[in-house]
């Protein structure tokens, strides 16, 4: 072996890091730890031309082992693995020091983190020494993919998919496709009807010779890795229930919302008050074509409440995004069905963000609808109207725009109930292996550059089910999800981790302990020799085998007790 | 000033340590006593690991893996679970008190419980004072 020559590199991220952690005193502790030759800072060291820097100091200075201190490495160790294969170094001569994620993200203490994230970029440094160089694994990537969710997320990747060749297995909870767009009228801001739109994919999604459809059906487990995931599903249609295994590359997670529970808000009077309803409620009023109160008349008068579980601190905090172009569709559905009602929106704020909303908006104010604003957590309050009154209930609004105190009436109060995450996202994340938010929401890989991709390779989210969208939104998260797949379908293999258990054979006792301990069935027992040996393409590196050998005769490749023990007096120097 | 100790974790990759990086991203702010090792499973952690962190100096030892039922691995905390109790006789045969050593179960999603582990460890751990073990070895190598 070469003298060690180690290059450390921190990351200032912005200020994402240098702003809590004291970047150059870290610098300064790592350039006088063994082996190391460069020690730099760098504004962002997965941009280009910090990866350009390692490249050159590789040729420059003979690097042969790299520390970067920065990021999670579930997030950028592939970023400098591939520099450092460019600089024709092994690529598992790399480690990385997490001084983000879990340093400077989650201390505020200046000298404390300062001093943790040296703590780590030590034991990296010491663990990069006892690297060794690894050859990645080639395996096959199975065309096929499982897509969680039929609505109008999961269908329109699932065509993608379909339509460039690979088979996709759609499973549905309900007995129908369509989701949540099943149970709406019209959309905004065309007016299109989301039943012609979900006819269309419905349609094609069945009758295409490469989708199977799996309705009443849940997924059961999702096993393996990118590339060759085994599902298994189970399907209880009419009280049969039949299991399956599917073999799948890549899984589209596309389980939607569900909408906001008007009956947690007390003060709208929902439940009590027979004429609030919330807007899935009139969704499915206008669909049978007709709207009436109650009692069975038209309404004279509709008040739409924005905002309901919404954008405050006591149920929502964020904004659900598509309510407030919802309502303004209401208006025009509401005088189409009724002309001479009289409709008013009391909302907090106009959201009008997406292509063709803002001329939606302005459209919307000339039908004559009257626009009431209040201040959030001021919540306007509705109450029985008396006997001799004209209308159901009246409305009072703290109006925010003139200062005064409006009373309205009104015949039907339509909430605008908000989106939020299933109550199971939470089991659905554990089934695949993905994050959720403190909303539940699922987790992206990346918030601006990676949205569709999860921490979990090989598992895609799409559609509401990660945050509140409407449906152009959806449509293109999912297939962009539909388009990441097919580029790793079309390179037909994939590369993975090098990361494998060995026996080594002179210490090995043949005590067998190993064999029945791998959960893959990956180590072989040679009854002539009377070792045990592990089947490395079955291997998945979990490293339980290495633990558990009394002659400490298995060595988990790149996790090595030389590695690991390295690392241990690195964090406690 | 008051003892500030050292705590050694080792977490798994799948779960624990994407659950810890969540805690990151949703900026949880917590103790920053716990020094991260990454393994990839909790099956991995070798009971040396768990000694050697003590004999180096570390004040105490956090384990954390996924949830019974949902090892990436299928059933490898199941094996560090019952690794455990054997550790944990063996560490009190040695006078180390209870707190110092502790297996959690952290799910990718559990960023907030991470950060309270951290937390409710690094107070538990601070209360018993620096490691017998360390103070031991300390002796020692004043008394040679």
């Amino acid at each position: 072996m070469d003298e060690l020559k180690i290059g450390v590199y921190i990351c200032n991220c912005g200020t994402n890091i240098a702003k809590v952690v004291d970047c150059d005193a870290v610098v300064e502790a790592s350039s006088s730890l063994p082996g190391v030759a460069v020690a730099q800072p760098y504004q962002y060291m997965c941009s280009n031309p910090g990866q350009e820097m390692i490249v050159a100091d590789i040729k420059e200075h003979g690097l042969n082992r790299v520390v970067v201190a920065a990021c999670s490495p579930r997030m950028h160790e592939p970023t400098f693995r591939k520099a450092l294969q460019k600089a024709g170094v092994n690529p598992y001569f790399l480690e990385m020091a997490n001084i983000r994620e879990q340093c400077s993200w989650v201390h505020h203490d200046r000298d404390t983190a300062t001093e943790k994230a040296m703590a780590l970029t030590r034991a990296a440094v010491l663990r990069v020494a006892r690297h060794e160089p690894l050859e990645r694994r080639s395996v096959d990537m199975c065309p096929n993919t499982l897509v969680l969710g039929g609505g109008i997320s999961g269908m329109s990747g699932a065509l993608d998919l379909a339509d460039a060749g690979g088979k996709v297995y759609i499973v549905e909870r309900e007995n129908h496709l369509g989701g949540n767009v099943a149970r709406v009228d019209l959309t905004a801001p065309y007016l299109d009807s989301a039943h012609d739109m979900l006819t269309e994919r419905i349609t094609r999604v069945v009758e295409h010779p490469n989708i199977d459809v799996l309705l009443e059906s849940e997924v059961e487990s999702v096993e393996g890795f990118v590339g060759n995931f085994q599902a298994r599903i189970r399907s209880k249609v009419d009280g049969d229930v039949s299991d399956q295994t599917v073999d799948v590359g890549s899984v589209i997670v596309a389980t939607g919302y569900k909408e906001f529970d008007a009956g947690r808000i007390t003060h709208y009077g929902y439940g009590k008050l027979p004429n609030v309803i919330t807007s899935f409620e009139l969704e499915k009023m206008l669909r049978g074509g007709r709207l009436e109160t109650k009692e069975g008349g038209a309404p004279q008068y509709v008040a739409i409440v924005h905002c309901v579980g919404s954008r405050n601190l006591e149920f929502h905090t964020y904004c659900s995004r598509v309510c407030c172009m919802t309502a303004l569709k209401y208006a025009h559905e509401i005088k189409a069905a009724v002309p001479d009602c009289y409709v008013s929106d009391i909302y907090i704020d106009m959201h009008a963000f997406g292509k063709g909303h803002e001329d939606f908006y302005r459209r919307s104010s000339e039908v004559k609808t009257l626009f009431l604003m209040y201040e959030k957590n001021d919540y306007p309050v509705i109450r029985k109207a008396g006997p001799k009154d004209d209308c159901e209930m009246l409305i009072e609004v703290n109006e925010k725009l003139s200062g005064e105190t409006i009373e309205i009436p009104a015949d039907l109060v339509v909430l605008m109930v908000g989106m939020e995450a299933r109550d199971d996202a939470e089991e659905v994340a554990r089934l695949v292996n993905i994050s959720c938010d403190k909303d539940r929401w699922f987790i992206e890989s990346h918030p601006k550059l990676d949205p569709v991709a999860t921490t979990t390779d090989g598992i895609f989210i799409a559609g509401a089910c990660q945050y509140p969208k409407d449906i152009p939104d959806s449509v293109a998260q999912a297939r962009a999800a539909a388009a990441r797949i097919l580029a790793r379908i079309a390179r037909g293999k994939l590369e993975v981790d090098a990361v494998f258990a060995e026996v080594d054979e002179d210490r090995c006792s043949g005590c067998r302990i190993c064999n029945q301990l791998c959960p893959y069935a990956a180590i072989e027992y040679d009854g002539e020799k009377r070792r045990s040996h592990v089947i490395s393409a079955l291997c998945k590196a979990c490293g339980a085998c290495v633990a558990a050998c009394p002659s400490s005769a298995i060595t988990a490749r790149h996790f090595t007790d030389a590695q690991i023990f390295a690392q241990i007096e690195g964090v406690l120097a | 000033m008051t003892f500030e100790p050292t705590i050694v974790g080792f977490l798994c990759n799948w779960c624990s340590y994407t659950g810890a990086d969540l805690a990151g991203t949703s900026r949880i702010q917590y103790a920053p006593n716990v020094r991260v090792i990454r393994v990839m499973c909790s099956a991995r952690i070798d009971p040396t690991f768990v000694l050697k962190a003590l004999h180096d100096g570390a004040d105490g030892v956090l384990i954390c893996g996924c949830h019974p039922g949902d090892c990436h691995y299928s059933e490898g905390n199941y094996k560090m679970m019952r690794r455990y109790p054997l550790l944990k006789k063996l560490l009190a045969d040695y006078g180390i008190e209870e707190d110092r050593v502790r297996l959690e179960w952290v799910s990718a999603s559990e960023g907030q419980r991470f950060a309270n582990i951290v937390n409710d460890m690094t107070e538990r751990v601070r209360a018993l004072g620096p490691s017998p073990v360390k103070m031991a070895l300390a002796r020692d190598m004043a008394e040679r």
